[in-house]
């Protein structure tokens, strides 16, 4: 098991760098310049180029191999090392100001929000998909789990259909259809809840319901036949034979069982949920890390692309990883 | 099963922790939404109406527009008195001893000057840097500085690192000298400052009123500039207007500011004029989608839109106009006596309906004709003859585009500048318009008035002129618009039209290479003259799309500066508008740009309806919250748009 995450925590950086290459190349690529506002007057040319120079975006090369050295958190441990940071911070302080804040793992300006640093804005915005995509899984397994009991126990009854039919829709119907639905419904005319932002607990559900539906949906479905498959087994059939209690049956003997597949899915979808809730974020104004990856795009700005990119692709090295290992530590037949 | 919950223990554990190390703030006194996310606070470098609406709040310059006054008459600031020159060109502004920044520190004379010297330096990209070459020496520093730095690209490329710093050291200290000595401004003290301008400018304390004027604490902007020693340039990073670093001179300071979540101010508590604040917090959430901005309105989370650009708002309009209608007799009644139409809504009764408010803006919406005599194909230009113009113009009904196509009833608009919106300016009559005629007749005439002149211009018969093509881009409804006259030019002329959609940035190309026969555009004033609007019609100006070029009218522009009579000033840029709106016609107006705003006037005092609309939520006091005055603030009766 140690020898499993060392091994995977090796592949991490030369994972996260093939991927930084690729990302750079294919953003590279793309038509445009990112320091060009549409809107407003142009800088004269000359201006144009310094500017570029400054973010060394007339270079490919050095733009690559520069950011490498701040992005790896390298430039940081040279000015910490030399003690020019602390010199900075100490002049700072003397003026009667706050030292500037220096990220370890520097990802560069945004060029678009001349304002941000892109590793502001991703600490900023993290903690919120992560709550949003945690919460949501929550949701989703418990609704899912019950739903899919329910629907075992009884196969082919009133329950097990409307289950299922409900099942059907929330994997058919995409978010922003359903995020609407529920912003109309509960946000305007019932007035229970809060339509958008991010703080409050009355915030999270919304947005959490409306990611959870498709998970709550497959992992009902999942439920469903691991527990018609385990309940017809011989352990099962023993288990009532010996008398047991069938509440204990099925949450003890026959769950356990059934809950693998479930627990498999939910590494890949936790990762999902964490990083894929762009529609629900813009229906419903939550400030996470999907909506800047599009906007990025959108605004060819070079720094957020890879940093958001960065930031994903590490999440979902680690997701995996941490679900192979409690996969292993469930059940030591594996592995 | 125990090893089953751990993952979910975590989760939950990860949730709280978050949840409990996110707490949301207390509700301010003022909750709005700003449109959309700032670009940058750095008040030299911004340009986008957010930006400025933001910088107006945390910033001050040395003098303000007074915007409950119907002239936008100027007031003091960080300048508590200025003196002006006999010859006009000399202006002495004399600092409060008072005025603090949120440190602590005072705000000096050179704090304005290294503001400046940021913005005029072409190192910093300033989109207006324009706005500065009115003072001396100004427009000859920028330039020398431009060509020393190519210069240093030049003679530096075969030195070593440690030569080309050298170099690089020595040109930032000419630099420094040169515009401590070639351009005029002086300091004369900590609390004494000179201008001097290139030549007499009326507007120039309205420019001083602008943001891009403000000043900047240097010791905090110094600590992100740095001077480049490969190209010699001084590198400016972002990151200083953000809290906990930034500090600034306005009524309110940043306390927090959360990227794509909000902006939170608390009043300023070394502002010289804190007492004459209404409200202490503030909060703008960053809500991107416009329809999401008025279902906040909706819900109660914020209490002011500034800008309503939802796709519903013609809707919303047409049911403020139904609850007008229904209390038709009340609202004459409170018009005659010349209220502002703020202040009309809060003596009518509260209704949810009221609550979309649209006003004038300083800005026109208007159809380019390109002037040149061939089009850059080689093609003729049939445009090029004014009467041609003359005719195409009259020739376009704007009610129907005002009132269906975009549906928020916007004012026609016969004239570039917006009638009234500059103290002291007569407005020419401009040309009629379709929509003008009130019979079959009128109709009738004016449209044989139109072919009248075409066939002056050598095209007796329209339906044989060359094609007329109609350039837009696609957003915001330009096509819609470009339908709708290129169907008034067919139905009464027959032309023959074809419309060119263009993606924004190839129809922003053609634009600039004049490549176009007629085109929609727009134009916002930037400062109270007529000047910010007649500017763009200069020969060779950078903004001349219509390439057009007349020399009288140049002259008259000219003239305007060196006149110091504010009446005969007045008259020479009158007659310049009638010229261009009335003979000449490079561009035709179509309407006038309205602000759409949502807030409940009986809830809220603050924003005010003259079409310079200047924001200054500083100034907005939230009605019965105890905060505050609580006494509403309104243009003076008798003020009309």
């Amino acid at each position: 098991m140690i020898a499993l995450i060392v091994r995977r925590l090796v592949q991490l950086p030369l994972i996260v760098g093939v991927i930084y290459t690729l990302t750079l190349v294919l953003a590279w690529a793309v038509p445009g310049n990112p320091l060009e506002n549409p809107e407003g007057r142009k800088p004269p040319e000359s201006v144009m180029a310094a500017m570029k120079a400054q973010y060394n975006l007339d270079s490919f090369p050095k733009f690559y191999f520069s950011y490498l050295d701040s992005a790896s958190g390298l430039r940081w441990a040279r000015d910490t090392m030399s003690g020019r940071a602390a010199e900075q911070a100490e002049a700072a302080r003397e003026a009667g100001l706050v030292p500037r804040p220096r990220p370890v793992f520097d990802l560069g300006p945004s060029l678009k929000h001349r304002d941000e640093r892109v590793a502001g804005i991703l600490a900023g915005a993290l903690p919120v998909s992560v709550s949003l995509g945690i919460l949501a899984i929550l949701i989703a397994v418990a609704v899912g789990v019950t739903a899919g009991v329910v629907g075992a126990v009884k196969p082919n009854s009133f329950a097990d259909m409307a289950t299922l039919i409900v099942a059907l829709i929330g994997i058919s119907l995409p978010s922003f259809v359903i995020g609407t639905l529920f912003v109309l419904v509960f946000g305007v005319w019932l007035a229970l809840l809060p339509v958008g932002g991010w703080g409050t607990v009355s915030q999270m559900i919304l947005p959490a319901v409306t990611l959870s539906l498709p998970f709550a949906a497959y992992i009902a479905r999942l439920t469903r036949m691991g527990m018609i498959d385990t309940l017809n087994s011989d352990y099962v059939r023993t288990a009532r034979a010996k008398g047991v209690a069938e509440r204990e049956v099925l949450l003890r003997h026959a769950l356990k069982n059934a809950f693998l597949p479930v627990l498999s899915y939910l590494g890949p979808a936790t990762a999902l949920a964490m990083t894929g809730s762009f529609v629900v974020e813009r229906v419903f104004n939550v400030p996470g890390l999907g909506q800047h990856f599009v906007d990025a795009v959108q605004n060819k700005d070079l720094f957020l692309i890879i940093g958001v990119v960065l930031v994903f692709s590490t999440m979902l090295v680690l997701l995996n990883l941490a679900v192979d290992v409690l996969y292993r530590w469930v059940d030591p037949r594996i592995g | 099963m125990l090893r089953l919950a751990l993952p979910f223990a975590l989760f939950m554990a990860i949730l709280i922790g978050v949840i409990v190390s996110d707490r949301p703030l207390p509700r301010a006194d003022l909750t709005f939404s700003n449109g959309t996310d700032i670009t940058t606070l750095d008040l030299q470098r911004m340009s986008w109406t957010q930006d400025m609406r933001m910088a107006r709040i945390i910033a001050e310059g040395l003098v303000a527009n007074d915007v409950f006054d119907p002239d936008y008459a100027i007031i003091p600031a960080v300048a508590e008195r200025w003196e002006i020159s006999d010859d006009r060109r000399e202006y002495r502004f004399f600092l409060r001893e008072d005025a603090k920044w949120s440190n602590g520190a005072p705000v000096v004379a050179g704090d304005f000057v290294y503001a400046w010297r940021r913005a005029v330096l072409p190192d910093s990209a300033a989109d207006y840097y324009t706005f500065f070459e009115y003072i001396d020496g100004v427009t000859a520093f920028f330039n020398w500085r431009n060509e020393a730095l190519l210069e240093f690209a030049e003679t530096t490329a075969k030195m070593s690192a440690a030569e080309r710093a050298d170099e690089a050291r020595r040109l930032w200290e000419e630099t420094q000298q040169r515009f401590a000595e070639d351009v005029g401004i002086e300091i004369v003290s900590d609390r004494e400052l000179v201008i001097r301008l290139v030549r007499p400018i009326p507007f120039f304390l309205d420019l001083c009123a602008f943001p891009t004027f403000y000043p900047v604490y240097p010791p905090l902007v110094q600590q992100y500039e740095q001077l480049d020693t490969e190209t010699g340039r001084i590198i400016s990073e972002g990151g200083w207007t953000k809290p906990p670093q930034l500090v600034c001179n306005g009524p309110y300071e940043i306390t927090v500011w959360r990227f794509k979540r909000d902006i939170r101010l608390e009043v300023n508590p070394h502002y010289w004029n804190k007492d004459s604040l209404n409200i202490r917090s503030i909060s703008a959430p960053s809500i991107a989608d416009p329809s999401a901005q008025v279902l906040a309105y909706q819900t109660g989370a914020v209490e002011y839109v500034a800008d309503v650009a939802a796709p519903f708002r013609r809707e919303m309009v047409a049911l403020k106009n139904e609850y007008y209608r229904e209390h038709a007799a009340e609202l004459e009644r409170l018009r005659g006596l010349g209220l502002d139409p703020y202040e009309i809504d809060r003596r009518l009764p509260p209704d949810p309906r009221q609550d979309v408010h649209v006003t004038a803006a300083f800005g026109t919406y208007f159809w380019n004709f390109n002037c040149m005599a061939k089009l850059p194909d080689g093609r003729d230009n049939p445009l090029a003859d004014a009467r041609v113009r003359r005719a195409l113009a009259m020739m376009i009904d704007k009610r129907i585009i005002t009132e269906e196509v975009r549906g928020l009833g916007e004012p026609v608009a016969r004239t570039l500048i917006p009638p009234g919106s500059v103290a002291g300016y007569p407005t020419p009559e401009g040309l009629p318009c379709l929509s003008d005629c009130e019979t079959d007749e009128e109709r009738r005439a004016l449209i044989d008035r139109a072919k009248a002149l075409l066939a002056e211009a050598g095209y007796p018969d329209p339906t044989q002129m060359p094609t007329i093509e109609l350039e837009f881009n696609k957003n915001s409804g330009h096509d819609l618009v470009a339908q709708s006259i290129a169907k008034n030019w067919q139905e009464t002329l027959g032309l023959p039209i074809r419309l060119a959609q263009k993606e924004l940035s190839v129809f922003r190309d053609d634009l600039k290479k004049h490549n176009f026969m007629t085109s929609r555009a727009g134009w916002y004033g930037d400062y109270p003259d007529p000047l910010t609007f007649l500017e763009i019609n200069r020969t060779g100006d950078g903004n001349n799309d219509r390439a057009f070029a007349n020399a009288v009218y140049d002259g008259l522009l000219d003239a305007s500066y060196e006149e110091p009579d504010v009446a005969a000033r007045a008259a020479l840029l009158f007659e310049a508008e009638r010229m261009l709106m009335e003979d000449e016609v490079p561009m035709v107006p179509i309407f006038h740009y309205c602000d759409v705003r949502m807030f409940d006037a009986h809830k809220l005092s603050g924003p005010n309806p003259h079409p310079r609309s200047t924001e200054n939520i500083f100034l907005f006091d939230v009605l019965g919250d105890g905060v505050g005055t609580d006494t509403v603030r309104t243009m003076p009766a008798g003020w009309s748009e």
